[in-house]
């Protein structure tokens, strides 16, 4: 039977705030996560194995590594995936995922990522939406000033992450950014990581990101297209539509 | 015998075209390609379509172009041609890449659009580092409704 299973290379710190940054529109969260890892200069703890995935190995400097990885220190561990996530097997992976995150009870489960917007190209700061695994959380996003969506369909690896955290009872949140569907979108990953930061009172600066802009979205071309690829297959677009009322 | 080879060929002929519609339904290529061509030093820019009532819609994304070097171009009636100068060229080995060589100083790439459009009446803007060309569609005929 096909499965898929967290490898733990060193100590993954438990109680930590753990976050995700799996790719969805215009990368956000792998824009975002890759920049947290950067700029706390956090090292691999652990990585994902799965028959379930494609047969990759990432080089960075000539080594090998897998496509999905932890990363962890003090109070933070992020969870990064360097390609496109399979649609077929979504389900699977994200619940292992969240099956070994919950041994590590971490405080705050959080998903960065993107809400598509179609006139993103006129928005200059993009508006950060949040979401939250239960009604206290909701209130603390509030407070924070944060707008909730209260009405919508989520589709991708954020939207089983908070449904799965929701089973479990477990505290989480996904920091939406208004991004470009299918264009890499830096500026959108550092108002997310913006939020990020007023939610935990981690101190963030996003100004080598957005230095670094072009390059991201240069270099990020090739992930965004089969991420594309992936999110048409998972009906992505159902976020644009109006929900039922129920 | 003849008759089997026959037989033979027009079911392979019918298994590749239906695993050419699977390929299709799925967005997949058959045969994958990069994203860029180094004899000719471009990259091809993510770009996308999308369908309103009225217009057609299609965007690339285009980073480190210089606004005043972009150029879009009617092929055909149904064909659109991209391109852009960037502002500095891209090398290979600045991504880490040793085992490719060469660098790439524009983009390039041809849009299929999906439905009669008057190219006569073409708008484009770029902001953002994103173009984005609006084409009205063709209106033909109208349908009285009683």
């Amino acid at each position: 039977m096909s499965s898929a299973r967290i490898i733990e290379k060193n100590n993954v710190p438990s109680g930590a705030f753990l976050v995700h940054g799996m790719p969805d529109v215009g990368l956000v969260g792998v824009i975002a996560a890759s920049h947290l890892i950067t700029e706390y200069k956090m090292a691999e703890t652990a990585y994902m194995d799965s028959e379930l995935l494609p047969p990759v190995a990432v080089l960075h400097e000539g080594l090998p590594y897998a496509p999905i990885r932890v990363f962890g220190d003090g109070d933070l561990v992020i969870t990064i995936s360097e390609m496109a996530i399979p649609a077929d097997n979504i389900q699977l992976l994200m619940r292992t995922l969240l099956d070994w995150g919950q041994t590590k009870s971490p405080k705050l489960t959080i998903s960065l990522s993107g809400m598509p917007v179609q006139n993103r190209q006129d928005i200059d700061i993009p508006k950060v939406f949040g979401v939250a695994s239960n009604a206290a959380l909701l209130k603390v996003l509030e407070d924070k000033g944060i707008e909730v969506l209260h009405e919508g369909y989520l589709v991708g690896p954020q939207a089983l992450i908070l449904r799965y955290c929701a089973e479990k009872n477990l505290p989480a949140i996904a920091l939406l950014a208004q991004s470009f569907f299918n264009y890499p979108d830096p500026e959108a990953a550092a108002a997310a990581l913006n939020e990020f930061a007023n939610v935990t009172g981690k101190k963030i600066n996003v100004t080598a990101l957005l230095e670094k802009g072009e390059e991201i979205r240069l270099r990020a071309r090739d992930v965004m297209k089969r991420t594309q690829q992936e999110m048409s297959k998972m009906k992505k677009g159902q976020e644009y539509d109006m929900p039922l009322y129920v | 015998m003849e008759n089997k080879k026959k037989k033979q060929s027009i079911y392979d002929m019918i298994r590749e075209y239906l695993d050419e519609a699977e390929r299709l339904k799925e967005g997949i290529p058959s045969i994958e390609r990069p994203s860029w061509d180094l004899q000719a030093c471009t990259l091809e820019p993510l770009s996308s379509i999308f369908v309103t009532t009225r217009e057609v819609i299609i965007t690339a994304d285009l980073p480190y172009a210089e606004p005043d070097s972009v150029k879009v171009e009617p092929i055909n009636s149904d064909r659109l041609e991209i391109t852009a100068e960037m502002r500095r060229k891209v090398k290979f080995e600045e991504m880490g890449i040793v085992h490719h060589e060469g660098e790439f100083s524009s983009f390039s790439c041809q849009t299929r659009i999906p439905m009669p459009v008057d190219m006569r009446h073409i708008k484009t803007r770029i902001k953002r580092g994103v173009l984005e060309i609006r084409i009205p569609r063709k209106r033909s005929y109208k349908i009285p409704v009683e």
